[in-house]
C-alpha cells in the first residue's frame, strides 16, 4: 500500500481539472440531451428495431469460425478459427468464382448506374403531360415480373430457332450469335435483361428528386437564354446530384453480390464458364449436405470485401463532394 | 401544349424530336415483352415456347387464370396481403420518418454514429438461423407480427428519406420555424413532412411493394396457410403447375396432362399478383410532378 | 408526435401480447394431445408432389389414421422444402413425423444428433417394418446409419422397371425414307442425317431436328445421351449424375475415360452437321417437351430419349415412334453393350419417414407408421384409395383403375389423389396388383433394352449408392469435390459437343479434373465399395 500512495496522490492531485473537465462535458451533453431530447424519442423506436432485429442475431457470425454442433447449440461447436476461410480460398473455383462475380456486378453497375438517371431526365423532360403518365407507368411495370417468369421469358424471346429477338438477329446478320448459351453472351442479356426490368423502377427516386426542383429556377433559366440542354445541366442534374452520390456509395457496397436467382435460371451448360458465381457456388454447396460453417465462412468474406468497398467509396465521396453515408 | 409556343427556338424543337423519339423507343422496347406476358397468358403454352405467338393469343384459354382462381387459397392469400402491406408499410413509415428527420439534422451530435451502426447491419447478419430462433423466443413464428415488425427500418430507404430532408429543405426553414419557437416535433409534423411528399410517397411505395412480394417469411416462419400471403399461394400455384419440368423418369408425373398450359399459369400468376399493385401507382405518380412541392408550401 | 410515440408502444406491447396469446393457445392444444373423437392427436409435415391434393382428403389415410387411432394435423410442404428444413431442424421445432422421399438426410441425422428418434429400438412396435427387413434385408441397409441406429424408414416399390430411361426413334420417318433401324453409332449418323435431308415429316420445310436431347443439368442424367456410353460397356447406375460408374468391381468415373472422349467427338460430329437441336443445352425440359410433340401429324424430333412414348411425344405423335435396342459403337466394335442400371433408384428410396425424438406418444405414431407398411395400405399409398383408384377383384388380387376424367393421364391421376412414389410404403413381392396401362406400356417400352439389362452383372458393374452410408466428412469432401467437378466437366463437355476442340483440350482438362478433386472421390468411394462388397459375402 505504501508504494501505491505516490500514485493516488498523482491521480488525486490531478482530479480536479479531471472532474471539472468531465463536469462541463457532462453540463453539455445534459444541456445538448435536453436540447435534443424530441430528436432521441423519435429516433428511439428506429433504434430498438435495429438492435432487436439486426444485432441481437449477430451472435450467428461466429459459424464462420465455427463448426456447427446442433447439440452444444450454435456457438458451442469446435473453434476453427480461419479453417473454412481458406478452404473457399483454396478451392479449385476460387478464382473463376471471383472473377465472374466481379464482372457481372461491375458491369451491372457501370451500366445499370446511370440508367434510371438518363430515364428519369428523359421523363422529365417529356412536354405532353399524358403521354408521359403512360411512359412512367409503362416503364415501372416490368419491375414486378418474377425472377422465374424473367427468365422464361427471356428463353423465349431469345430463343435462336423461334424468339423474336433471336429471328431479328438473323435479320440484321447477327445470327450466329447464341444470346443463351454463349459465353459472351451471358454478361450482356443479363446486365441488359436487368437495366430493362429496374431501369423505371429505379428512376423513380429521380424523378422523385426532381420535382423538388424550385420552379422559378426553370423561369430564370428560361430568362437567361438557357437552351433546353443547358437547363439539363444546370438546373436538373445539380438537384439530383446527392442522390446519386448515396446510390453510387451504395451500389460500390455489392460489388460481390450478384442476384442468385437470376444467375442460377440463366444458367447452362454453355455458359458455366461465365456463370458460375459466388452465390450459386454456396447454394451448390448448400443444397448437397448441410456446410453451414462453410457457407457462412464464404458468405462473411464476400460482405467484408463488400464493406471494405464502400468505406473506401464513401471516405472517396466525403473528400470531393461533402456528401456521405455518415 | 408547349410545343407550339411561339418563342421556341430551332434547336430546342430538335431537342424536343429527339425525346420525343427516345420516348417512343423506350416505350415500344419495355411495352413489347409485357405484351407478351398478357397473351401468353391466354396462349396454348406449346406454341409460346415454341415461337408462334408473337403478336395475337393462338390457342385461346383462360385455363390459367381458372387453375389460379378455383383456388380458394388465393382469396385468404389476398386479404392476408393486403392486411400485411397496409400495417407494414404504415408501421414503416412510422418508424423510417422520424428517424430519417433527427439523422439529418446537423446539431445532432450522434447521428455519425448511429448512421454508421445503421449501415453496418446492411451488411453484417447473423444468419438465418439465429433470426428464427429470434422470432420463437418473441413468439413471433407463425403470427402475422412477423410480417409487421422485423426489419420494419429498411436502412436504404432511411438513407434515402435522409438525404432527401438534408438537401430538399431549406435550412433557413427550420431557422426561422425555431425563432417562432417552433420545437422539433412541430416542425417534423408541419413542415417537413408535408414538404416530403415526393419521397414519403417513393419509400412508401418502396415498402408496400417489399411487402406485397414478400415470399421469403411466410415460407420461413409460416405454418398456417390461413396466415400464408398472396405470393405463397401463388407460388404453390405456380409449382404445382410446373411439375412436368422435372422429368417423369425418378417418379415424376408421367403425362402430358395440362402439359399444354403449364407456362400459361406462370405468366397469368404475373397479372394477378401484379394489377392491384398497378392501381396504386397513379395516386402515387401525382407527388412527383415537376415543382408541386415547393410550389404548394410557397403560394 | 407524443401521442403517435405512445401509439407504437401501445401497438408493439398489444402485438407481443397478442402473440404471446396466439402462441399459448396452439401449445395448450398440444399438450392435451386430443384430437377428433378421443383419438390420439399427432403433428406430421409431408414434402408432398405438388399435384398431389390436400392429404387430409384421402380416404386411404382417414383410415389408416382411424385405426392407428391418431388425428393428425398436417403440415404440406409442396417446394422449397431444402429452405424451411434448415430453419426447422437448427432450431429444433419439428413434428412428431416428417415424411418425404429423404425430406431428411443421412447427413441431416448425423447433424443434428437427438432430434430424431432411433426407431431400430422400437423394431417390437413395428412387425410390418420389421417384415420388409427380413423379405428384403436390403432394406434394412439402407436404414441402418454407420453406428447402427434406425432413424428414417425406406421404401420398396418393386413394380418399376430397371431403367429411366428409354431410347426412341420415329419409326413412321424411317419407314418413309426407307431406312433400317440403326444398330451402330456411324448407322445412325446416316439416319439423322437422311432425317435432315429428306423431308420426313413431308411438310416441305426443312424443320426436322433429328436428334434432341434433355438439357443437361449434371455431367449426366436421364434422357440424355451418355446412355450410349453403354455402346462401348460403360453401365451407369442410376445415370450416374456425377459420372461415376463400376467396372469389375472398380469404381471409375467415366469423365476422364477414353471412351467419354470417344462419345463426345461423336457427338460433336453430329452437332456439326446440324442433327442436334441447336438449342439442347439451352433449352429447358418444358421446352424439350413440347418441341417433341411436333404440330398436329407432323412430327419434328427422329430419335431422342424419354421416360414414355405418350409422355415423349403426346398422343397423338406417340404411334410414330419405337423404342429401340441399345446400339453398338461401330459395327466391328465387341463391347458388351449396357444401359444404365436404375432398379434400385426407381424402386427403393431411403428415409421415407423420420420420428421425433420428442414425440410425447410415441405408441401412437409408431402405430402409424406400421399401419402405413402393411402391404395392402401401401399399395394405397402408392395408387390411391381402394374403390376409387384400385379394385379389389374379390380372389386376392388387385388392378389399378383407369382416371376418373378420361382426359387425365394416368401418372397424373396417381399423383393426385394420393402420395405416389412420395410416401414410405412396402409393396411385398406376393402381393397381387394389376398395374395401370401407364406401367404397363413402359414395362412394353422397356423390353428392347432388357437382353442388355439382363446381362448386367449386378455384382460388379453396379455402384450401389443406395445401401452405401458415409461418414460425415467423407460425405462433405464427396459433394464439395463434385460440385466442382461439375461445374468443370459439364462446360467443357457441351463446349466440345457443340464447338469441338476436345483432342486439343484433352490433356489440359486430364490435369484440371485432378485438379478439381476426382482421384481423392474415387479412393474414398473405392474404400466404402469394398467394405459393402465384403459385408455382401
Amino acid at each position: 500500500m505504501a508504494f501505491s500512495n505516490p500514485e493516488t496522490k498523482k491521480i488525486s492531485g490531478n482530479m480536479p481539472s479531471i472532474s471539472g473537465a468531465q463536469l462541463s462535458r457532462k453540463s453539455s451533453k445534459l444541456s445538448s440531451l435536453k436540447r435534443d431530447y424530441q430528436l432521441w424519442i423519435m429516433i428511439m423506436p428506429a433504434i430498438a428495431v435495429i438492435i432487436i432485429f439486426n444485432y441481437i442475431p449477430m451472435y450467428g457470425i461466429q459459424l464462420a469460425f465455427r463448426d456447427f454442433d446442433f447439440t452444444k447449440g450454435l456457438t458451442g461447436g469446435q473453434w476453427r478459427g480461419f479453417y473454412y476461410f481458406e478452404q473457399f480460398i483454396n478451392n479449385y473455383q476460387f478464382k473463376d468464382l471471383m472473377t465472374n462475380t466481379v464482372v457481372i456486378s461491375l458491369a451491372s453497375i457501370i451500366l445499370g448506374f446511370p440508367a434510371p438517371i438518363i430515364l428519369a431526365l428523359i421523363i422529365n423532360q417529356v412536354i405532353w403531360k399524358r403521354s408521359k403518365k403512360t411512359l412512367q407507368t409503362t416503364v415501372y411495370l416490368p419491375h414486378f415480373i418474377s425472377t422465374v417468369v424473367m427468365v422464361g421469358l427471356l428463353n423465349v424471346l431469345l430463343s435462336p430457332n423461334t424468339g423474336i429477338v433471336g429471328l431479328l438477329m438473323k435479320h440484321i446478320g447477327l445470327g450466329d450469335i447464341d444470346l443463351l448459351g454463349s459465353t459472351k453472351a451471358f454478361v450482356p442479356v443479363y446486365v441488359i435483361s436487368d437495366i430493362w426490368q429496374h431501369c423505371g423502377w429505379n428512376s423513380i427516386i429521380y424523378l422523385a428528386a426532381l420535382s423538388s426542383v424550385d420552379p422559378q429556377l426553370y423561369d430564370s433559366a428560361k430568362i437567361d437564354g438557357a437552351s433546353r440542354w443547358q437547363t439539363i445541366r444546370y438546373v436538373d442534374l445539380p438537384a439530383i446530384v446527392p442522390t446519386m452520390i448515396i446510390l453510387f456509395i451504395l451500389s460500390m457496397g455489392n460489388v460481390l453480390n450478384t442476384g442468385f436467382e437470376k444467375v442460377f435460371l440463366m444458367q447452362n451448360a454453355l455458359n458455366l464458364p461465365v456463370s458460375e458465381v459466388i452465390a450459386t457456388y454456396v447454394y451448390k454447396i448448400g443444397i448437397i449436405s448441410n456446410q453451414f460453417s462453410y457457407s457462412a465462412a464464404i458468405g462473411l468474406f464476400n460482405t467484408l470485401i463488400n464493406f471494405v468497398f464502400l468505406l473506401g467509396m464513401n471516405f472517396i465521396a466525403k473528400r470531393f463532394s461533402n456528401i456521405s453515408l455518415w | 401544349m408547349r410545343f407550339f409556343s411561339k418563342g421556341k427556338t430551332a434547336s430546342d424543337m430538335i431537342f424536343d424530336a429527339v425525346i420525343f423519339i427516345l420516348s417512343v423507343c423506350i416505350f415500344v422496347v419495355i411495352a413489347y415483352p409485357l405484351y407478351f406476358v398478357i397473351i401468353a397468358s391466354v396462349s396454348d403454352s406449346t406454341l409460346v415456347s415454341t415461337g408462334q405467338v408473337t403478336l395475337i393469343p393462338k390457342g385461346f384459354s383462360l385455363f390459367g387464370y381458372q387453375e389460379i382462381f378455383k383456388d380458394s387459397r388465393i382469396w385468404i392469400g389476398y386479404k392476408n396481403t393486403i392486411i400485411y402491406t397496409v400495417l407494414g408499410t404504415f408501421i414503416n413509415l412510422l418508424f423510417t420518418l422520424p428517424a430519417a428527420y433527427v439523422l439529418s439534422r446537423q446539431e445532432f451530435k450522434a447521428r455519425r454514429f448511429i448512421m454508421f451502426i445503421f449501415i453496418v447491419t446492411m451488411f453484417f447478419n447473423g444468419g438465418l438461423i439465429p433470426t428464427y430462433l429470434l422470432m420463437k423466443d418473441l413468439h413471433m413464428t407463425n403470427t402475422m407480427w412477423v410480417f409487421i415488425f422485423p426489419f420494419c427500418v429498411n436502412v436504404f430507404n432511411l438513407i434515402i428519406t435522409r438525404t432527401f430532408f438534408e438537401n430538399s429543405i431549406p435550412k433557413e426553414l427550420f431557422e426561422a420555424a425555431q425563432m417562432d419557437g417552433c420545437t422539433h416535433f412541430q416542425f417534423f409534423g408541419k413542415v417537413a413532412l408535408p414538404l416530403s411528399k415526393a419521397v414519403i410517397s417513393v419509400v412508401g411505395l418502396y415498402y408496400l411493394v417489399g411487402h406485397w412480394n414478400d415470399f421469403f417469411t411466410g415460407l420461413v416462419y409460416i405454418r398456417d396457410y390461413s396466415l400464408q400471403p398472396l405470393q405463397i399461394v401463388l407460388r404453390d400455384i405456380l409449382v404445382s403447375n410446373q411439375v412436368f419440368s422435372e422429368g417423369a423418369g425418378s417418379g415424376g408425373a408421367a403425362g402430358g396432362y395440362a402439359q399444354r398450359y403449364a407456362d400459361q399459369v406462370k405468366y397469368a400468376v404475373i397479372i394477378v399478383s401484379t394489377l392491384p399493385i398497378l392501381i396504386v401507382y397513379p395516386f402515387i405518380q401525382k407527388y412527383f410532378e415537376k415543382g408541386v412541392m415547393i410550389g404548394s408550401v410557397k403560394g | 408526435m407524443k401521442k403517435v410515440v405512445s401509439g407504437i408502444l401501445a401497438l408493439s406491447l398489444s402485438a407481443s401480447m397478442l402473440a404471446a396469446c396466439s402462441s399459448d393457445k396452439a401449445s395448450s392444444g398440444q399438450a392435451t394431445n386430443v384430437g377428433k373423437d378421443g383419438r390420439v392427436q399427432l403433428t406430421a409435415l409431408i414434402t408432398k408432389h405438388p399435384l398431389t391434393e390436400d392429404v387430409s382428403k384421402m380416404k386411404w389415410l382417414q383410415d389408416v389414421e382411424k385405426k392407428a387411432g391418431v388425428d393428425i394435423k398436417w403440415q404440406q410442404v409442396t417446394a422449397d422444402w431444402g429452405q424451411k428444413k434448415g430453419t426447422l431442424l437448427a432450431s429444433g421445432d419439428i413434428p412428431d413425423l416428417i415424411i418425404g422421399p429423404n425430406a431428411v438426410t443421412d447427413a441431416d441425422y448425423v447433424q443434428y444428433n437427438g432430434l430424431f428418434e432411433d426407431l431400430s429400438k422400437d423394431m417390437k412396435s413395428l412387425p410390418n417394418v420389421e417384415k420388409m427387413f427380413t423379405e428384403h434385408p436390403e432394406t434394412k441397409q439402407i436404414a441402418t446409419q454407420l453406428d447402427g441406429n434406425i432413424y428414417g424408414l425406406p421404401k420398396y416399390q418393386r413394380f418399376w422397371p430397371a431403367t429411366a430411361t428409354r431410347m426412341f426413334i420415329n419409326q413412321k420417318w424411317l419407314d418413309k425414307l426407307g431406312l433400317k433401324m440403326p444398330t451402330n453409332w456411324d448407322e445412325l449418323y446416316n439416319v439423322l442425317v437422311a432425317f435432315k435431308k429428306d423431308d420426313p415429316n413431308g411438310n416441305g420445310q426443312q424443320d426436322e431436328i433429328p436428334m434432341d436431347f434433355a438439357p443437361p443439368g449434371t455431367i449426366s442424367g436421364f434422357f440424355e445421351p451418355t446412355m450410349l456410353l453403354g455402346s462401348e460397356g460403360i453401365t451407369l447406375t442410376d445415370a450416374s449424375g456425377n459420372g461415376y460408374f463400376v467396372e469389375n468391381g472398380k469404381v471409375k468415373n467415366f469423365v476422364t475415360d477414353d471412351r467419354f472422349k470417344k462419345l463426345v467427338e461423336f457427338l460433336h460430329k453430329c452437332y456439326a452437321a446440324g442433327l442436334i437441336n441447336k438449342e439442347v443445352f439451352t433449352q429447358d425440359y418444358t421446352k424439350f417437351q413440347s418441341v417433341a410433340r411436333g404440330s398436329g401429324d407432323a412430327a419434328k424430333v427422329g430419335f431422342t430419349w424419354g421416360w414414355e412414348v405418350t409422355d415423349r411425344f403426346g398422343n397423338q405423335l406417340a404411334p410414330q415412334y419405337t423404342s429401340m435396342p441399345q446400339i453398338k459403337e461401330s459395327a466391328d466394335s465387341t463391347a458388351k453393350l449396357s444401359w444404365s442400371y436404375d432398379y434400385n433408384g426407381l424402386n427403393y428410396g431411403a428415409n421415407m419417414i423420420t420420428m421425433s425424438a420428442k414425440t410425447q406418444n410415441k405408441a401412437a405414431a409408431l402405430k402409424f407408421i406400421n399401419a402405413l407398411y402393411d402391404t395392402k395400405v401401401s399399395m394405397q399409398v402408392l395408387f390411391g384409395s381402394l374403390g376409387t383408384n384400385i379394385a379389389d377383384n374379390g380372389d386376392g388380387s388387385y388392378k389399378v383403375l383407369p382416371p376418373a376424367d378420361s382426359k387425365m393421364d394416368p401418372g397424373t391421376w396417381k399423383w393426385t389423389s394420393t402420395w405416389a412414389d412420395n410416401g414410405p410404403m412396402y409393396i411385398s413381392d406376393n402381393l397381387k396388383l394389376t398395374l395401370g396401362t401407364d406401367m404397363q406400356s413402359v414395362g412394353k417400352q422397356t423390353e428392347p433394352l432388357a437382353p442388355v439389362l439382363n446381362a448386367v452383372d449386378k455384382s460388379k458393374d453396379v455402384f450401389p449408392g443406395m445401401f452405401i452410408k458415409y461418414s460425415k466428412d467423407d460425405n462433405s469432401k464427396l459433394s464439395l469435390n463434385d460440385t466442382n467437378l461439375n461445374t468443370l466437366v459439364l462446360a467443357k463437355y457441351s463446349q466440345w459437343i457443340t464447338k469441338g476442340g476436345i483432342e486439343n483440350d484433352w490433356n489440359t482438362y486430364l490435369n484440371n479434373v485432378k485438379k478439381a478433386g476426382l482421384e481423392d472421390n474415387l479412393k474414398i468411394m473405392q474404400k466404402y465399395y469394398d467394405k459393402y462388397m465384403s459385408s455382401q459375402k
